[in-house]
């Protein structure tokens, strides 16, 4: 059972104020029959690995708060292993998952491919940007999240101003990124990348002699500590979360596009409380969801409430790597990858 | 080694129903948590991951492919090197502390279990902090100091990893051996100096033989921790591209699709080298007697070392506390008391809110140290009891397949925890068991993972004790049961509650095995903190881990006063240089 933190509460709180604010007003209509089946359910596993920990307990707060009576349990591991464990649960007949969200578009195509997931239309699909209104025709995974692959540095340094930039020359030794063989996020960049710029973008790369880790926020880390002060494939709204915290961090959007990878989710379809599940999920699409979002500097998924920062999508170039195929260009990135780079 | 006679087989079960009792319930728990979960781990191991079809292709492609044997030899260096370096610092210090009067031992002792309760990968955290190439604090300073431009250290390499896992592996070997000073009587010593033998000679050809099971063990031990660490090379190999065993497996799960069966395959022939340390441990111990534990009165003396030798040696003594403690551990505080990290410790960046956040207003913190402390403990009492009726069991040869009881517990420690995470939930997932989300599947994964640590203390401690005494209670009538609860059990009281705490500790600092056991309410700190730092929040990894620390030592210390410092039995008379 997620319980309300101080924290939590005065967020929730900002965020309804704004909310008014704003002029938005909670959809409550519609809902009622879903909550009543949901609370007949009494609880709900969540097995998440998109947001960070903070934002993804805020929105919980903010879920119960709405929904009093639902019991909502997290678990949150990296995207993959919680993927894992929803396999092994099925592999076992065992599932307790009632609601998945990563990182990797993949895990909902061989979910889908395995009939393992519950179709439902979110009632509030209208208010989705537009471009990620209908990810599966058959309404079996929705948009979760919206992650934004850019550059970050060091407050002290101007940085480069795109990928093309970063790996001229001027950043030798300066720069840190994570692992496509670990990270979801730093797989999907490597595929743009490689999309965009062909194999030469790797070979130019590696001779900045970068410092790899493993996920992206390693490059937050390398920058905090002086370690380097240029991160490629950097989480967005974790480095602008470190630089609201006080930290000597900014981010850069690269004037070549930043890379957009969606975190999707679904309903397992043997959810054990599978209404709870439909009903989380569909309030991430909420004004009051909204908010935790913008709050904890995460675009939101709503097309009428902009980002931190007054941003949104129309305002930025951004680029997404096609479904179509993406599975194998995932496998040779990462081929191509240990070639080349490390 | 004595062997008890075997009795008859017609009749044994009318005259002593208790025994084949306890051998019965013995056997279907090591069944349980050992044979079950490694029989899947084996049979996964032969099936394909995207067809799941039975097939040789893993073995085939693990062989054939040196993308995958390279980290196989890179682990054995690592674990080799880790075990070599734990076993030359960590004997000395045993020594040290337990044999000499060398200054501050109860604090060198105090940090050394300090050390020992520190989740290794906390520590590699702490080392990057301080050793990172060019913005580690040492580093800074070093360049400061002399004006030079490159770096004193690189913990990014393999030489750091294999110093950051000695480190925090010392603990094991000192241990070990502290306890295996801490029992020993002195009559063979004062026999050898009666003989004429100066102090060293007597150290050399009595004292440190009559302890080489515990130094083997602690060496065995050793290797493994090295083999099977997760945490430390993750972080510190990861940037120069150097893959070994753990972080291969991690990409194993980590790769969509996760390749589960081939991460099977992939450790079984880390079983084999094991079976190959405990049988030569087996070949060299074997026959040999090691019997501390007489029915006289002990003591154990000291060894004045002389003014310089007793700072030189606290001088050695201290590089444990200092590079495994002291010096990581201000780093994490340091973060852990920061507002925002990255601004470094300049006014106004002071906070105690992460502690608040972690202890008060953060219920998924407070459940998961409730959680590890509670699990650690079950755990740790189940471990130890199995552990050790095994070990009486193989060690007295109580029936002719003991030996293979002995193997069963042996078994476990090696697979690594990820893998052995995915056997226990391919074993108790399923009914008749459906124990997934329970506190029990975490606990008896916890129990099996360690129980080889609670059998070799076992071991080491029975062979410790002189079959004579249990022959006494015999002859007076008493049975193998009451024997050994009365004879035994006392005698090995220490030894009992050494291995406690050298299975509590580890369990405390797992890190793998729960991965895919836990359940929201059933979260431990160690995997608690490693989402943290998965999610980049190190203000937070530094406080809980603080939080961590502190909570282990609270019971190791009560676990200590309730031993009265080690060996009560021993009256410590005062240090004297009798034999010099």
């Amino acid at each position: 059972m997620q319980s309300m933190t101080r924290r939590s509460l005065l967020s929730v709180g900002a965020a309804a104020g704004v909310g008014a604010a704003l002029g938005i007003r909670p959809a409550l209509a519609g809902d009622s029959a879903l909550y009543e089946a949901a609370k007949a359910e009494g609880e709900l596993n969540l097995y998440w690995g998109s947001y960070e920990q903070k934002t993804i307990d805020e929105l919980i707060a903010a879920f119960t708060a709405r929904y009093p009576g639902i019991g909502v349990n997290l678990l949150r591991q990296a995207s993959q292993t919680v993927y894992t464990r929803l396999r092994l649960e099925m592999d076992n007949d065992a599932v307790q998952c009632d609601s998945l969200g990563t990182t990797n578009v993949l895990h909902y195509n061989e979910l889908k491919s395995l009939d393992a997931l519950r179709p439902y239309k979110p009632a509030a699909a209208e208010m989705i940007p537009e471009a990620f209104r209908t990810l599966d025709p058959d309404g079996l995974f929705h948009v979760g999240a919206i992650s934004l692959i850019c550059i970050n540095r060091s407050a002290s340094v101007e940085g480069p101003k795109s990928w093309a930039e970063m790996v001229g020359g001027g950043f030798a030794g300066e720069i840190s990124c994570g692992s496509p063989a670990h990270s979801g996020d730093v797989a999907h960049w490597t595929v743009a990348m490689l999309a965009k710029f062909g194999e030469d973008f790797l070979r130019d790369f590696a001779a900045q002699k970068p410092k790899i880790g493993q996920s992206s926020v390693d490059s937050v880390t390398d920058i905090l500590a002086g370690e380097r002060t240029v991160g490629a494939s950097a989480p967005y709204s974790y480095t602008l979360t470190q630089k609201a915290a006080g930290n000597p961090i900014d981010v850069t959007m690269p004037s070549d596009d930043a890379i957009l990878n969606l975190g999707i989710t679904g309903i397992p379809a043997k959810a054990p409380h599978p209404n709870a599940g439909q009903l989380f999920n569909e309030f991430l699409y909420s004004p009051e969801a909204s908010q935790v979002l913008v709050a904890n500097n995460w675009p939101s998924l709503r097309s009428d409430v902009p980002w931190a920062g007054g941003l949104s999508l129309d305002q930025i170039g951004w680029y997404r790597n096609p479904a179509e195929g993406l599975t194998e260009a995932m496998a040779e990135a990462i081929e191509k990858w240990k070639d080349i780079v490390a | 080694m004595t062997s008890q006679p075997r009795p008859a087989l017609s009749g044994i079960i009318g005259h002593n129903l208790p025994r084949w009792l306890v051998l019965t319930l013995v056997t279907l728990a090591l069944l349980l948590l050992v044979a079950h979960p490694l029989g899947w781990i084996l049979w996964n191991s032969f099936h394909d991951d995207s067809t799941k079809e039975l097939t040789l292709g893993n073995y085939q492609r693990m062989f054939t492919r040196p993308s995958l044997w390279i980290p196989i030899v890179n682990s054995l260096l690592l674990a080799f090197s880790v075990a070599l370096f734990s076993t030359l610092i960590g004997v000395p210090l045993a020594w040290l502390v337990a044999r000499t009067d060398m200054p501050g031992r109860g604090f060198i002792r105090a940090m050394t279990m300090t050390a020992f309760v520190t989740p290794s990968f906390i520590g590699a955290l702490g080392w990057i902090l301080l050793a990172a190439p060019r913005a580690g604090w040492l580093n800074v300073g070093w360049r400061n100091l002399t004006g030079a431009e490159g770096q004193l250290l690189d913990i990014y390499t393999m030489t750091g990893t294999i110093f950051v896992c000695a480190i925090y592996t010392v603990p094991y070997t000192f241990a070990l051996v502290a306890s295996a000073f801490d029992e020993m009587a002195v009559e063979l010593e004062d026999a050898a100096t009666t003989l004429g033998a100066g102090k060293w000679r007597t150290m050399l050809s009595i004292t440190v033989p009559l302890a080489s099971p515990a130094f083997l063990v602690g060496f065995i031990l050793s290797f493994i921790q090295g083999m099977t660490l997760f945490g430390v090379p993750a972080f510190l190999l990861t940037p120069s591209g150097t893959r070994v065993v753990t972080t291969q497996l991690a990409e194993f799960y980590q790769l969509f699709p996760p390749e589960i069966f081939l991460a099977a395959a992939y450790c079984m022939p880390l079983l084999i080298v094991t079976a190959g340390l405990f049988w030569i441990r087996r070949r060299i111990l074997g026959r040999r007697q090691f019997t501390t534990i007489g029915g006289k009165t002990r003591r154990t003396r000291r060894i004045a070392l002389g003014a310089r030798a007793r700072w030189l040696g606290f001088a050695f003594a201290m590089i444990v506390p200092v590079t495994a403690v002291i010096l990581p551990f201000a780093a994490l505080l340091l973060v852990s008391l920061s507002k925002a990290w990255g601004m470094g410790p300049v006014s106004g960046n002071f906070t105690l809110d992460w502690y608040r956040w972690a202890l008060l207003e953060n219920g998924e913190t407070q459940r998961a140290i409730v959680n590890s402390l509670l699990y650690a403990g079950i755990a740790a009492s189940v471990c130890m009891l199995l552990g050790v009726v095994v070990a009486y069991i193989s060690e007295r040869r109580l029936f002719s397949g003991a030996a293979i009881l002995g193997a069963l517990a042996t078994t476990p420690i090696i697979i690594p925890g990820i893998v052995l995470s995915v056997g226990f939930f391919s074993a108790y997932t399923r009914p008749p068991f459906g124990f997934y989300g329970s506190a029990v599947l975490v606990i008896a994964a916890f129990v099996a993972t360690f129980l080889p640590i609670a059998y070799s203390q076992g071991t080491t401690t029975i062979k410790g004790i002189s079959p004579d005494l249990e022959r006494a209670a015999r002859s007076v009538g008493a049975g193998e049961i009451r024997t050994f609860l009365s004879i035994t059990a006392p005698l090995m009281r220490t030894g009992l509650v050494s291995g406690w705490l050298l299975v509590f500790i580890p369990i405390m600092r797992e890190l793998s095995v729960a991965i895919f056991l836990v359940s929201p309410k059933t979260n431990v700190m160690t995997t608690l903190i490693y989402n943290y730092k998965d999610g980049g929040n190190y203000e937070a990894v530094a406080a809980t881990s603080v939080v961590l620390l502190a909570g282990t030592l609270v019971i190791v210390l009560l676990a200590r006063l309730l031993v009265g410092q080690g060996s009560r039995r021993t009256r410590k008379t005062p240090t004297t240089d009798s034999a010099a």
